[in-house]
Protein backbone atom coordinates (compact mmCIF):
# COMPACT_ATOMS: atom_id res chain seq x y z
CA UNK A 1 0.00 0.00 0.00
CA UNK A 2 1.24 3.44 -1.10
CA UNK A 3 -0.51 5.19 1.81
CA UNK A 4 2.03 3.66 4.49
CA UNK A 5 3.78 6.74 5.16
CA UNK A 6 0.80 8.97 6.00
CA UNK A 7 1.34 9.44 9.94
CA UNK A 8 -1.63 9.58 12.56
CA UNK A 9 -3.63 6.88 10.98
CA UNK A 10 -4.78 3.51 12.57
CA UNK A 11 -6.13 1.33 9.89
CA UNK A 12 -8.50 -1.91 9.96
CA UNK A 13 -9.49 -4.66 7.77
CA UNK A 14 -12.99 -5.17 7.46
CA UNK A 15 -14.61 -7.99 5.89
CA UNK A 16 -18.11 -8.28 4.90
CA UNK A 17 -20.65 -11.21 3.78
CA UNK A 18 -23.98 -10.94 3.05
CA UNK A 19 -26.79 -12.70 1.02
CA UNK A 20 -27.21 -11.08 -2.18
CA UNK A 21 -29.21 -8.01 -2.00
CA UNK A 22 -29.30 -4.96 -4.27
CA UNK A 23 -27.52 -2.31 -1.55
CA UNK A 24 -25.17 -3.52 0.22
CA UNK A 25 -22.36 -1.69 -0.64
CA UNK A 26 -24.08 1.64 -0.49
CA UNK A 27 -25.18 0.10 3.24
CA UNK A 28 -21.66 -0.37 4.20
CA UNK A 29 -19.62 2.36 2.89
CA UNK A 30 -22.70 4.87 4.29
CA UNK A 31 -21.66 3.76 7.79
CA UNK A 32 -17.89 4.23 6.77
CA UNK A 33 -18.75 7.79 5.54
CA UNK A 34 -20.82 8.56 8.42
CA UNK A 35 -17.90 7.70 10.38
CA UNK A 36 -15.53 9.72 8.68
CA UNK A 37 -13.05 6.58 7.31
CA UNK A 38 -11.49 6.76 4.03
CA UNK A 39 -11.24 3.24 2.32
CA UNK A 40 -7.63 2.75 1.14
CA UNK A 41 -8.16 -0.49 -0.44
CA UNK A 42 -10.84 -3.10 -1.45
CA UNK A 43 -12.00 -5.91 -3.19
CA UNK A 44 -15.80 -7.08 -3.26
CA UNK A 45 -17.49 -9.85 -5.49
CA UNK A 46 -20.43 -12.04 -5.66
CA UNK A 47 -19.27 -15.89 -4.19
CA UNK A 48 -21.82 -18.23 -4.55
CA UNK A 49 -25.26 -16.44 -3.65
CA UNK A 50 -23.32 -14.25 -1.23
CA UNK A 51 -21.73 -11.08 -1.42
CA UNK A 52 -18.11 -10.63 -0.04
CA UNK A 53 -16.17 -7.57 0.99
CA UNK A 54 -12.89 -7.20 1.87
CA UNK A 55 -11.63 -3.51 2.77
CA UNK A 56 -8.81 -1.64 4.25
CA UNK A 57 -10.01 1.64 6.04
CA UNK A 58 -8.20 4.04 7.67
CA UNK A 59 -9.28 6.74 9.87
CA UNK A 60 -7.34 9.52 11.78
CA UNK A 61 -6.36 8.96 15.77
CA UNK A 62 -7.49 8.57 18.22
CA UNK A 63 -10.24 6.28 17.00
CA UNK A 64 -11.38 2.57 18.25
CA UNK A 65 -12.20 -0.84 16.51
CA UNK A 66 -15.09 -0.56 18.79
CA UNK A 67 -17.08 2.36 17.60
CA UNK A 68 -16.61 1.32 14.00
CA UNK A 69 -18.08 -2.66 15.32
CA UNK A 70 -21.12 -0.98 17.15
CA UNK A 71 -21.73 1.19 13.92
CA UNK A 72 -21.73 -1.61 12.13
CA UNK A 73 -24.39 -3.76 14.44
CA UNK A 74 -27.48 -2.04 13.67
CA UNK A 75 -26.67 -3.22 10.04
CA UNK A 76 -26.33 -6.36 11.19
CA UNK A 77 -29.65 -6.59 13.38
CA UNK A 78 -31.34 -4.75 10.12
CA UNK A 79 -30.02 -6.78 7.38
CA UNK A 80 -28.53 -9.84 8.86
CA UNK A 81 -24.93 -8.90 7.53
CA UNK A 82 -21.62 -10.64 8.59
CA UNK A 83 -18.65 -8.03 9.61
CA UNK A 84 -15.57 -8.82 11.22
CA UNK A 85 -12.90 -5.93 12.02
CA UNK A 86 -9.41 -6.42 12.55
CA UNK A 87 -7.02 -3.23 13.37
CA UNK A 88 -3.86 -3.41 10.72
CA UNK A 89 -0.05 -3.42 12.78
CA UNK A 90 1.96 -1.00 11.10
CA UNK A 91 3.84 -3.86 10.11
CA UNK A 92 0.82 -4.84 8.15
CA UNK A 93 0.21 -1.80 6.23
CA UNK A 94 3.43 -1.21 4.88
CA UNK A 95 3.96 -4.62 3.65
CA UNK A 96 7.64 -5.65 1.53
CA UNK A 97 6.92 -4.56 -1.74
CA UNK A 98 7.53 -7.89 -4.28
CA UNK A 99 9.59 -7.73 -6.82
CA UNK A 100 10.35 -10.52 -8.99
CA UNK A 101 9.08 -11.31 -12.79
CA UNK A 102 4.56 -11.57 -12.66
CA UNK A 103 3.00 -14.75 -14.04
CA UNK A 104 -0.28 -16.15 -14.12
CA UNK A 105 -1.44 -19.50 -14.50
CA UNK A 106 -4.82 -20.59 -15.36
CA UNK A 107 -5.53 -23.92 -14.63
CA UNK A 108 -8.38 -25.77 -15.54
CA UNK A 109 -10.43 -29.50 -15.98
CA UNK A 110 -12.70 -32.12 -14.59
CA UNK A 111 -13.93 -30.57 -10.96
CA UNK A 112 -11.95 -32.96 -8.17
CA UNK A 113 -11.04 -32.19 -4.75
CA UNK A 114 -7.70 -30.90 -4.46
CA UNK A 115 -7.45 -28.49 -7.43
CA UNK A 116 -6.31 -25.74 -5.41
CA UNK A 117 -4.10 -27.31 -2.46
CA UNK A 118 -1.89 -29.00 -4.92
CA UNK A 119 -1.04 -26.26 -6.97
CA UNK A 120 -0.63 -23.76 -4.73
CA UNK A 121 0.92 -26.19 -2.75
CA UNK A 122 4.06 -26.59 -5.26
CA UNK A 123 4.05 -22.99 -5.54
CA UNK A 124 4.49 -22.54 -1.74
CA UNK A 125 7.63 -25.00 -1.60
CA UNK A 126 9.45 -22.78 -4.40
CA UNK A 127 9.02 -19.59 -2.51
CA UNK A 128 5.99 -18.25 -5.14
CA UNK A 129 4.28 -15.67 -4.27
CA UNK A 130 0.48 -15.62 -4.96
CA UNK A 131 -1.02 -12.05 -5.12
CA UNK A 132 -4.58 -12.97 -6.56
CA UNK A 133 -6.98 -15.98 -6.88
CA UNK A 134 -10.36 -16.95 -8.26
CA UNK A 135 -11.71 -20.28 -8.76
CA UNK A 136 -15.23 -20.97 -10.54
CA UNK A 137 -16.95 -24.23 -11.10
CA UNK A 138 -18.51 -23.82 -14.88
CA UNK A 139 -19.86 -26.30 -17.19
CA UNK A 140 -22.85 -28.48 -16.62
CA UNK A 141 -24.46 -29.90 -13.70
CA UNK A 142 -23.35 -33.71 -15.26
CA UNK A 143 -19.56 -32.12 -16.25
CA UNK A 144 -18.51 -29.66 -13.80
CA UNK A 145 -15.76 -28.01 -15.28
CA UNK A 146 -13.11 -25.89 -12.16
CA UNK A 147 -11.19 -23.12 -13.29
CA UNK A 148 -8.38 -21.91 -11.18
CA UNK A 149 -6.85 -18.55 -12.34
CA UNK A 150 -4.09 -17.11 -10.05
CA UNK A 151 -1.60 -14.13 -10.50
CA UNK A 152 2.00 -15.04 -8.85
CA UNK A 153 5.44 -13.50 -8.32
CA UNK A 154 8.46 -15.35 -8.66
CA UNK A 155 11.38 -15.42 -7.06
CA UNK A 156 14.91 -14.86 -8.33
CA UNK A 157 15.76 -17.48 -10.09
CA UNK A 158 12.47 -19.00 -10.73
CA UNK A 159 11.37 -18.70 -14.34
CA UNK A 160 8.11 -19.17 -15.91
CA UNK A 161 9.52 -22.44 -17.68
CA UNK A 162 10.39 -23.60 -14.31
CA UNK A 163 7.11 -23.27 -12.96
CA UNK A 164 5.27 -24.96 -15.92
CA UNK A 165 8.09 -27.44 -15.03
CA UNK A 166 7.09 -27.91 -11.76
CA UNK A 167 3.54 -27.94 -12.43
CA UNK A 168 3.80 -30.80 -15.33
CA UNK A 169 3.66 -33.75 -12.92
CA UNK A 170 -0.05 -32.33 -11.45
CA UNK A 171 -1.26 -31.80 -15.16
CA UNK A 172 -0.83 -35.49 -15.77
CA UNK A 173 -1.96 -36.34 -11.97
CA UNK A 174 -4.76 -34.43 -12.09
CA UNK A 175 -5.80 -34.60 -15.90
CA UNK A 176 -5.96 -30.59 -15.97
CA UNK A 177 -5.11 -27.91 -18.40
CA UNK A 178 -2.07 -25.82 -16.47
CA UNK A 179 -0.81 -22.89 -18.49
CA UNK A 180 1.70 -20.53 -17.22
CA UNK A 181 2.47 -17.00 -18.91
CA UNK A 182 4.67 -13.82 -18.15
CA UNK A 183 1.98 -10.89 -17.66
CA UNK A 184 4.99 -8.76 -16.06
CA UNK A 185 3.50 -5.02 -17.11
CA UNK A 186 4.74 -2.93 -20.09
CA UNK A 187 6.05 0.58 -19.13
CA UNK A 188 4.75 3.01 -21.55
CA UNK B 1 17.75 19.44 -25.31
CA UNK B 2 16.56 18.65 -21.39
CA UNK B 3 15.13 15.89 -20.78
CA UNK B 4 11.26 17.26 -18.97
CA UNK B 5 9.37 16.64 -15.97
CA UNK B 6 6.44 14.20 -17.19
CA UNK B 7 2.94 15.50 -15.96
CA UNK B 8 1.00 12.88 -13.75
CA UNK B 9 -3.05 12.46 -13.27
CA UNK B 10 -4.82 14.51 -12.29
CA UNK B 11 -3.13 17.29 -14.40
CA UNK B 12 -5.85 18.86 -16.86
CA UNK B 13 -3.64 18.31 -20.15
CA UNK B 14 -3.72 14.84 -20.14
CA UNK B 15 -7.94 14.90 -20.14
CA UNK B 16 -7.59 16.98 -23.10
CA UNK B 17 -8.01 16.87 -26.58
CA UNK B 18 -4.54 17.81 -27.95
CA UNK B 19 -4.27 20.54 -31.24
CA UNK B 20 -2.86 19.26 -34.85
CA UNK B 21 0.85 20.81 -35.72
CA UNK B 22 -0.06 23.44 -38.21
CA UNK B 23 3.76 23.81 -39.37
CA UNK B 24 6.94 21.75 -38.51
CA UNK B 25 9.47 24.37 -37.58
CA UNK B 26 12.28 24.90 -35.15
CA UNK B 27 9.66 24.96 -32.32
CA UNK B 28 8.49 21.34 -32.95
CA UNK B 29 11.52 20.29 -33.70
CA UNK B 30 12.72 21.23 -30.44
CA UNK B 31 9.71 19.73 -29.03
CA UNK B 32 10.69 16.39 -30.67
CA UNK B 33 14.46 16.55 -29.00
CA UNK B 34 12.62 17.24 -25.66
CA UNK B 35 10.35 14.32 -26.30
CA UNK B 36 12.78 11.99 -27.20
CA UNK B 37 14.90 12.96 -23.91
CA UNK B 38 12.23 12.60 -21.50
CA UNK B 39 11.64 8.67 -22.91
CA UNK B 40 15.35 8.08 -22.72
CA UNK B 41 15.49 9.37 -19.09
CA UNK B 42 12.12 7.35 -18.07
CA UNK B 43 12.59 4.12 -16.28
CA UNK B 44 12.07 1.65 -19.05
CA UNK B 45 9.94 3.90 -21.39
CA UNK B 46 9.25 3.58 -24.91
CA UNK B 47 7.60 6.58 -25.83
CA UNK B 48 6.47 9.63 -24.38
CA UNK B 49 3.09 12.02 -26.21
CA UNK B 50 3.60 15.93 -25.84
CA UNK B 51 0.73 16.71 -23.61
CA UNK B 52 2.54 14.37 -20.77
CA UNK B 53 5.38 16.99 -20.93
CA UNK B 54 2.59 19.58 -20.90
CA UNK B 55 2.19 20.60 -24.72
CA UNK B 56 -1.19 19.98 -25.96
CA UNK B 57 -0.46 19.32 -29.69
CA UNK B 58 -0.46 15.96 -31.59
CA UNK B 59 3.11 14.75 -31.35
CA UNK B 60 4.92 11.59 -30.22
CA UNK B 61 7.83 9.69 -29.97
CA UNK B 62 8.36 5.87 -30.10
CA UNK B 63 11.22 3.35 -29.84
CA UNK B 64 10.94 -0.53 -28.59
CA UNK B 65 14.03 -1.19 -30.20
CA UNK B 66 15.57 -1.11 -26.95
CA UNK B 67 12.89 -3.65 -24.91
CA UNK B 68 12.62 -7.27 -24.46
CA UNK B 69 9.62 -7.25 -26.33
CA UNK B 70 10.25 -5.12 -29.93
CA UNK B 71 13.61 -5.54 -29.98
CA UNK B 72 12.93 -8.19 -32.78
CA UNK B 73 10.61 -6.19 -34.81
CA UNK B 74 10.44 -2.16 -34.93
CA UNK B 75 11.00 0.72 -36.75
CA UNK B 76 13.67 2.07 -34.34
CA UNK B 77 12.83 5.53 -33.22
CA UNK B 78 9.81 7.28 -34.45
CA UNK B 79 8.97 10.74 -33.97
CA UNK B 80 5.64 11.33 -35.32
CA UNK B 81 3.55 14.28 -35.75
CA UNK B 82 -0.47 14.43 -36.06
CA UNK B 83 -0.17 10.83 -36.43
CA UNK B 84 -3.57 8.85 -37.16
CA UNK B 85 -4.05 5.18 -37.27
CA UNK B 86 -6.01 4.80 -40.45
CA UNK B 87 -6.32 0.43 -40.90
CA UNK B 88 -6.08 -1.69 -37.56
CA UNK B 89 -6.79 -5.54 -37.11
CA UNK B 90 -6.32 -7.83 -34.32
CA UNK B 91 -7.01 -7.70 -30.71
CA UNK B 92 -5.02 -9.06 -27.82
CA UNK B 93 -4.31 -8.02 -24.28
CA UNK B 94 -0.95 -6.69 -22.95
CA UNK B 95 -0.76 -5.31 -19.07
CA UNK B 96 0.40 -1.67 -19.63
CA UNK B 97 1.54 0.85 -16.90
CA UNK B 98 2.06 4.96 -17.97
CA UNK B 99 4.44 7.46 -16.66
CA UNK B 100 1.69 9.72 -15.68
CA UNK B 101 -0.29 7.01 -13.73
CA UNK B 102 2.28 5.95 -11.72
CA UNK B 103 2.06 2.58 -9.42
CA UNK B 104 -0.87 1.39 -11.50
CA UNK B 105 -0.99 -1.28 -14.50
CA UNK B 106 -3.93 -2.76 -16.54
CA UNK B 107 -4.52 -4.92 -19.22
CA UNK B 108 -5.58 -3.42 -22.13
CA UNK B 109 -6.99 -4.57 -25.07
CA UNK B 110 -4.97 -3.64 -28.42
CA UNK B 111 -5.42 -3.83 -32.16
CA UNK B 112 -1.97 -6.05 -33.16
CA UNK B 113 -1.67 -4.59 -36.52
CA UNK B 114 -2.13 -0.96 -37.37
CA UNK B 115 -1.29 1.34 -40.56
CA UNK B 116 -0.42 4.92 -39.16
CA UNK B 117 -0.08 8.18 -41.57
CA UNK B 118 2.30 11.09 -39.72
CA UNK B 119 4.30 13.43 -40.75
CA UNK B 120 7.83 13.33 -40.06
CA UNK B 121 10.57 15.53 -38.30
CA UNK B 122 11.15 17.27 -41.88
CA UNK B 123 7.15 17.68 -42.48
CA UNK B 124 7.09 14.75 -44.79
CA UNK B 125 3.77 12.68 -45.30
CA UNK B 126 4.60 9.10 -43.85
CA UNK B 127 2.68 5.86 -43.68
CA UNK B 128 3.88 2.99 -41.91
CA UNK B 129 2.50 -0.43 -40.52
CA UNK B 130 3.50 -1.81 -36.90
CA UNK B 131 2.49 -5.19 -35.44
CA UNK B 132 2.75 -6.66 -31.98
CA UNK B 133 4.53 -4.60 -29.12
CA UNK B 134 5.32 -1.48 -31.59
CA UNK B 135 2.05 -1.27 -32.28
CA UNK B 136 0.69 -1.21 -28.64
CA UNK B 137 2.90 1.30 -27.85
CA UNK B 138 1.94 3.66 -31.04
CA UNK B 139 -1.77 3.20 -30.27
CA UNK B 140 -0.91 4.06 -26.12
CA UNK B 141 0.90 7.61 -27.32
CA UNK B 142 -1.62 8.10 -29.47
CA UNK B 143 -4.29 8.11 -27.34
CA UNK B 144 -2.28 10.37 -25.20
CA UNK B 145 -3.07 12.94 -28.21
CA UNK B 146 -6.77 12.02 -27.83
CA UNK B 147 -6.65 12.44 -23.71
CA UNK B 148 -7.49 8.93 -23.01
CA UNK B 149 -5.63 7.37 -20.00
CA UNK B 150 -4.73 3.78 -20.39
CA UNK B 151 -7.20 3.85 -17.42
CA UNK B 152 -10.33 4.41 -19.73
CA UNK B 153 -9.75 1.50 -21.66
CA UNK B 154 -9.38 -1.08 -19.07
CA UNK B 155 -12.36 -3.87 -19.52
CA UNK B 156 -12.77 -5.67 -16.44
CA UNK B 157 -11.74 -4.02 -13.10
CA UNK B 158 -11.79 -7.36 -11.04
CA UNK B 159 -9.16 -8.63 -13.46
CA UNK B 160 -8.03 -5.51 -15.12
CA UNK B 161 -6.17 -2.94 -12.88
CA UNK B 162 -3.45 -4.48 -10.69
CA UNK B 163 -0.98 -2.43 -8.82
CA UNK B 164 2.28 -2.00 -10.35
CA UNK B 165 4.72 -4.72 -8.71
CA UNK B 166 7.95 -3.60 -11.20
CA UNK B 167 9.22 -2.03 -14.61
CA UNK B 168 11.14 -3.66 -17.02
Amino acid sequence: MTHCRKENLVHFAVTIISKDRPGIVADVTEVLFRLGCNIEDSSCTMLGGDFAMILIVSHEKPFTKAKLVDEFKELHERTGLVTYVRTLSEAEICPIKEEGELCLISVYGSDQPGIVYRVTRVLADHRVNIADLNTKLIGTVEEPVYVLMLEATLPDGVTIDTVSGLLENLRKELKVEITVRSITPVAL
Amino acid sequence: MPSQKILLYPHPILKKMARAVETVDDEIKGLLEDLIDTMREGPGSVGVAAPQIGVSLRVCVVDVSNSKLGKENNHGLLALINPEIVERDGEAFMREGCMSVPDYTGDVARSTRVVIRYLNEQGIACELEATGFEAVALQHEMDHLDGVLFLDRIASIKTGLFRRKSYR
